[in-house]
Parts: structure tokens; sequence; C-alpha cells
């Protein structure tokens, strides 16, 4: 049974349209993030689950019910702010229990309920600070125990880890993917770093300019973008792409016909096609091997591995990631081999040409 | 400023201004190294400070001076040096009351009047003016049609000059004023606001509202919009009802604001003179007579002008609301803390 069924959604403020035609439905016990650039809609979708935001057309289901003409309280779900939103006035153990007192639950209920959170969350220390004297880290925590506490329908998180610095955003990652192996929730969570989304989600819906690109697991979209949106979002440094016309022998011929370069195996296409391909599967070899030469730009090196930056002959950009520890200078040729496994081919149109 | 805020110097070169600027800069620019060179550049924060501090000085201290050196001293003379010291007399007859509960049984009946009246006044008057001032900012707070317009229309009586908004409602509460032909005019009695004492107190509190609620709501609107919208979408999604919120949210987090205006108001009441003297003129008889009216009619306007009484009152006036100043800024630093 779907626990949330989103059909034909969209928002508008004024003149602007938000969200157009969103259909999805999200598992009970799923994992989702929606990930887009900034403005493609992601964290109004999110306000509009929640009820914060009323939708301007579309339904809105949760666990079979219509909730689309609820207000946000009658929805049963919980919401984790980027800002946190902790009641500045209000200790920690006031901040969580708040919502229990609104629900009039018994004091005994609302203390064990409040103490059992503190515990998973290791807030037991803090419960009579106010949320100024806690760290950026311990408030987070803070607001998903205020979530965690009423044991909501669905965890709604909108952005929770974007104002934490980058060695607490992957500690707190791993312990919400811990909360969400221990208490099998369903959760909703928005961000822009792709990240986040690969390692957090059961699945991915991937948004752009107020629709949805592709819905799928994290893999699925790494490995199968529907579109050219999706390949260049997904994956970092992001996908190369080379436009070209498919030639008479069967290969990607550069508009200037400089450069040539082998089209996936088994694709009938033709016209006017775009061939991608990710910077990990792009590799340096011998000039006898070569796919193609890349003038090098600039070098990154990250230790472990190595990024190239270059153009092709016809001035295309590619980056290449070099497993090298000083795999070339700037300045350099540098001849490199595409793995045909993992070429990627998009019609004109930009959609994935697939067997 | 940085960089990118200041303007290009092309521009700041060019302006008939900067080359006005520059010239008076030029011309001060000698005896001002002059005096660095005599006072040192510590003392130079002192020179800047003195224009400020005579200004002070001989409009703010002087006359405090003065007016402490009047109520130690007796006589009708103007001159401080034709009148004999007369130690703490003035005081000491300010504070002669059978029962400072009962006006009357003091010897400066009006006086305690005038104390009694001012408590009142400032008491219905702090409750009427937080109360309204602060419903006014929570509803001006919300997205409503015309809240621009609605934020300026209460604002406005701020601008008036107090003498101006109590001739408005002279003319409006008089015997045969615009309200009083309202009221015949739906067949009711005339009422005479200025000659039943309830009516002229609630008046005069009611006007002195209407005239200053925009300056207060103003602060309270202030706080009210620095309140995060997202504690109030937090308190949705926990279910809160809308007087749980207003009272578990909005007032706790409004209260540093809500606690100057209360101050402010106070002091601003315990001042009040000019307003409810052109309306009611104190009366009837001496129902809203006010401390700072007793002390400008026994100063000025009766036969006998009694400097000395008149300037020991105000010093006693003058203590409170320098108690009630330092209480207001107090209460500023620590919220600023």
């Amino acid at each position: 049974m779907a626990g949330l069924v989103l059909k034909g959604i969209g928002k508008s403020f004024g003149p602007v349209e938000v969200l157009r035609g969103i259909d999805l439905e999200v598992a009970n016990g799923e994992f989702v993030v929606f990930v887009g650039p900034s403005g493609c809609g992601k964290s109004t979708l999110l306000r509009v689950i929640a009820g914060l935001e009323e939708v301007t057309a579309g339904t809105i289901r949760i666990d079979d019910e219509d909730v689309t003409g609820q207000r946000a309280a009658e929805r049963g779900l919980a919401m984790v702010f980027q800002s946190y939103a902790l009641y500045p006035h209000m200790s920690v153990y006031r901040n969580i229990a708040f919502a229990l007192e609104n629900m009039r639950l018994p004091p005994a209920e609302i203390e064990a309920r409040v103490r059992r959170a503190a515990t998973m969350l290791r807030l037991t220390d803090y419960l009579d600070r106010k949320p100024g004297a806690l760290s950026g880290g311990q408030r987070q925590r803070v607001a998903i125990g205020r979530a965690v506490v009423r044991d909501p329908k669905i965890f709604l998180f909108d952005e929770p880890l974007s104002n934490l610095d980058a060695e607490l955003r992957v500690a707190t990652r791993k312990e919400l993917a811990g909360l969400h192996a221990e208490i099998g929730g369903t959760m909703i969570y928005v961000t822009h770093d792709q990240v986040e989304a690969m390692t957090l989600a059961n699945r991915i819906v991937v948004l752009n300019k107020g629709r949805i690109e592709q819905v799928g697991t994290p893999l699925d979209l790494y490995n199968r973008p529907a579109n050219l949106f999706v390949a260049g979002f997904i994956g970092s440094p992001r996908m190369n792409f080379i436009r070209g016309r498919v030639g008479p022998e069967g290969r990607l011929v550069t508009p200037d016909g400089k450069v040539t370069l082998p089209l996936p195996p088994g694709l009938a296409a033709a016209g006017e096609v775009t061939l991608g391909i990710r910077p990990e599967h792009v590799a340096p070899c011998s000039a006898g091997e070569a796919d193609a030469r890349i003038a090098v730009e600039l070098v990154e090196q990250l230790g472990s591995e190595s990024y190239l930056y270059g153009t092709l002959a016809d001035g295309t950009a590619l980056t290449l990631r070099s497993p090298l520890e000083d795999p070339a200078r700037r300045g350099e040729d540098v001849p490199v081999r595409f793995d045909p496994a993992r070429l990627h081919l998009f019609d004109a149109a930009g959609l994935a040409i697939r067997p | 400023m940085s960089e990118t805020g200041s303007p290009p110097r092309a521009i700041l070169r060019d302006s008939h201004a900067s080359r006005l600027i520059q010239a008076v800069a030029g011309l001060l620019d000698r005896p001002m190294a002059w005096i660095q060179r005599a006072v040192g550049g510590r003392g130079m924060a002192y020179v800047f400070l003195a224009p400020n501090i005579l200004f002070f000085g001989l409009f703010v201290f002087l006359p405090i001076g003065i007016n402490m050196a009047m109520s130690l001293t007796g006589g009708t003379n103007l001159f401080l040096s034709e009148r004999p010291f007369i130690g703490g007399d003035h005081y000491r007859g300010l504070m002669q009351c059978g029962s400072y509960l009962d006006p009357a049984s003091c010897r400066e009946d009006h006086f305690w009047k005038g104390v009694s009246n001012t408590l009142k006044f400032t008491l219905f008057q702090m409750v009427a003016m937080v109360g309204t001032a602060l419903v006014t900012a929570l509803v001006l707070n919300r997205k409503i049609r015309g809240r621009g317009f609605f934020r300026a229309v209460y604002f406005f009586p701020v601008l008036l000059s107090p003498v101006v908004v109590a001739l408005i409602w002279k003319w409006i509460l008089q015997r045969d004023g615009l309200l009083n032909g309202a009221i015949t005019l739906a067949g009711g009695e005339k009422i005479l606001f200025f000659v039943e004492p309830g009516w002229a107190m609630f008046w005069a509190v009611f006007v002195s509202v209407w005239a200053h609620m925009g300056f207060y709501t103003l602060i309270l609107l202030a706080g009210l919009q620095a309140i995060p919208a997202d504690l109030y979408e937090a308190a949705e999604m926990d279910g809160t009802k809308p007087m749980r919120v207003l009272t578990r949210i909005t007032l706790p987090l409004l209260w540093p604001n809500l606690v100057v205006v209360l101050v402010l108001v106070l002091i601003k009441a315990v001042q009040t003179f000019d307003e409810v003297f052109v309306l009611t003129g104190g009366g009837p008889g001496t129902a809203t007579l006010m401390v700072v009216q007793y002390i400008y009619e026994t100063a000025f306007a009766n036969q006998v002008q009694n400097f000395g009484l008149a300037a020991a009152a105000s010093m006693l006036l003058g203590s409170l609301l320098f108690a009630l100043t330092m209480l207001q800024l107090w209460i500023a630093r620590r919220k600023a803390a």
C-alpha cells in the first residue's frame, strides 16, 4: 500500500507556476529524496505535502485518505526545517514535548516519549538547555527528536543538513540513515546535494523547473539517466556531453568533423545526438588504443585520484578521472579511451536512446 | 566601508558635492591639525564632543541645577539671588498629608490630586495602549489586504501635534460637537463629556491612546516581524491551536519588545500634560488634573506664582522619571545582550 500518492499536483504563486503535473507514489517505510537545482520546486513540493502550502491542482492521499484540503496539523506529518525552527525560549525538553502537549497526552506518556527520543538522539544531557546553548549538530538532533517523538505517518526533511559544516554533515547523514533503519518510518527528504541523495535514498526524485525528470534508485539514475538533465545532475563531476551527428560508419562525428567517437553498441541512432560519458569512465591510455585526445587545461589532485579538465580537438570540454597520482600536466596532449559499456546516447530532444 | 560599498572614485571626484566637501575639509584641515597638536590624539574625542556637551549643559543640566536651587528657595522673585534659602520646606510642604490616600487631607491637595489622577490615567492608559497596540500589531502582521494602508493610517496621528490632536477631539466631544450631533441624530440625548468626571477621564485616556498608539504598534510590529516565520510553521505542524501559538510562542518571543513599550508608555503617561490640558483643562474641577499641569499652574498660571513649590514638585516628578528611564535603559541593554 502506498503511504503517499500525489496526482497531478500543480502549484502557482500568482503567475509563476512552480509545480506542474507531479505524479508520485511513495511506499510505506520508503526513504525518498527530492533533489534538483535551486528553484526547481523541491521545497515547495515538500511544503505542499506538509500542508504548509495549498495546491492549485491535483490531489494528495496519505494512507489512502484524501488530505488535499486538510490543514497541516490534521495530516499527522512531522517536518524538520532547514533552520531547525526550534522555539528559542523553550528548553530542549519543552521543544520536544510541545507537540505532545498539544495532543493532550498524559504527562507520564509525554515524559516517557521525550526521554526515549532523547536517549535515541543522545540528547539526555541537554534536556534543560535552551537551543541557543547547543551546537548546530545538537540543534539538528533536537529538531529530529521533535519529529520522532510524535510518531508521524511521514517524516519530512527540508534540507536539514545544509547549515552544518562538512564533517558534521557526514556524521549526521549517517545518523539519519541509522534512524531510518531503526524506526523504519516513511521519510521524504529534500536536498540539492546529490551525495546526500545518493547515500540516503531508497529512491530519488529528480526535479527540474517544477516537473519530475526521473524517479528511480540511486544506481538507476546514475547508470540509466532518462535524459540529459538527469545525466548532468547526478554524478560529480558531471557527465561529459559531446554533441554531433551519427556518421556513415556508425560513429559520432562532431559538427566540425574534427572528432569521431564510438557510439554505444547495439543502439539504433541517427541524426543529431549527444554522447554522454562520466569522467570516471574515460581513462588515459596509450596512443594506439585512444578514442580521442584531450588538451589538458587543469589538473585537480585529490590524493587518491586526480581529475583532468581539458578540451577535445573541436573545443568540447571533457573531464576525466585519472587514478595516477601524477597524471598529466597543464598543456599536455593526453590520449584517452572511453569505456564502451558506459556510453550514454541522447536524441535531439535530450531523451536517452535505449536498446 | 567596503570596497564594493563605496561609490566609484571617478563619480566622487567629479561630483559638485564632493568638490564642496573637499573644499570645506581643506579649510578645516589646518585649524584641526593645530588643535590636534595642542590636545593630542586622545583629546580630539573631547573636542568633537564639546559642542554637544555645551548644548546639553546649557539647556538640560543647567536648568536642572537652577530648578534644584529654586526648589530650595522661597519668595516670589524669579531671580535666584533675590530668593531666600528655605531648605527643604517646599518638599516638606508637598509631603505634608493626613493620609496619602486622601488628597483632600494634604496641605498641597492639588498636587496629590494630580498624583492620584496621573496614577489612574497611567494605569488605564497603559492597559489600553499596550492592549490596543498589541492587537493592532497582531492584525497588521497578518497578510491582510491593504496592510500598508492601515499601517500608515494608524501611524498618522503620531505625526500630529498634541494640541492639534486635543483640538480635533474637543470639536468632536464638546456639547455641540460631532459625537453629540450623531447621538441626537440617532434619537439619544446629548452627553456632557467634559462635565462628568468619569467621561472626562475616559476621553483623556482614549485620545491619548488614539494619538500615540501608532508608535507603539510600530515597535511591536517590528518585534513580531523579527519572529522567524518557520517557528509558526513548526507550530502548525505540531498541531498548535491559534490561542496557544499566541500565548506560548508569540507573546514570549515578543516579551522584550512588550516590556520596552510598557516602560515607554509609563514614562509618557507620567509626563502627560498638553493633550489633556487642551482637551479638558484638568476639569471638571480637578477630575483630570495631572501632576505636570499642577506644576505649570503653580509656577505660571496661578495669581501667586510659587516657583519654589513648582520646582520642588518637578524635582520629585523628575526623580520618578529618572528611575523609570534607568529601568527602560536596563531592559533595553538586557535585551541587546
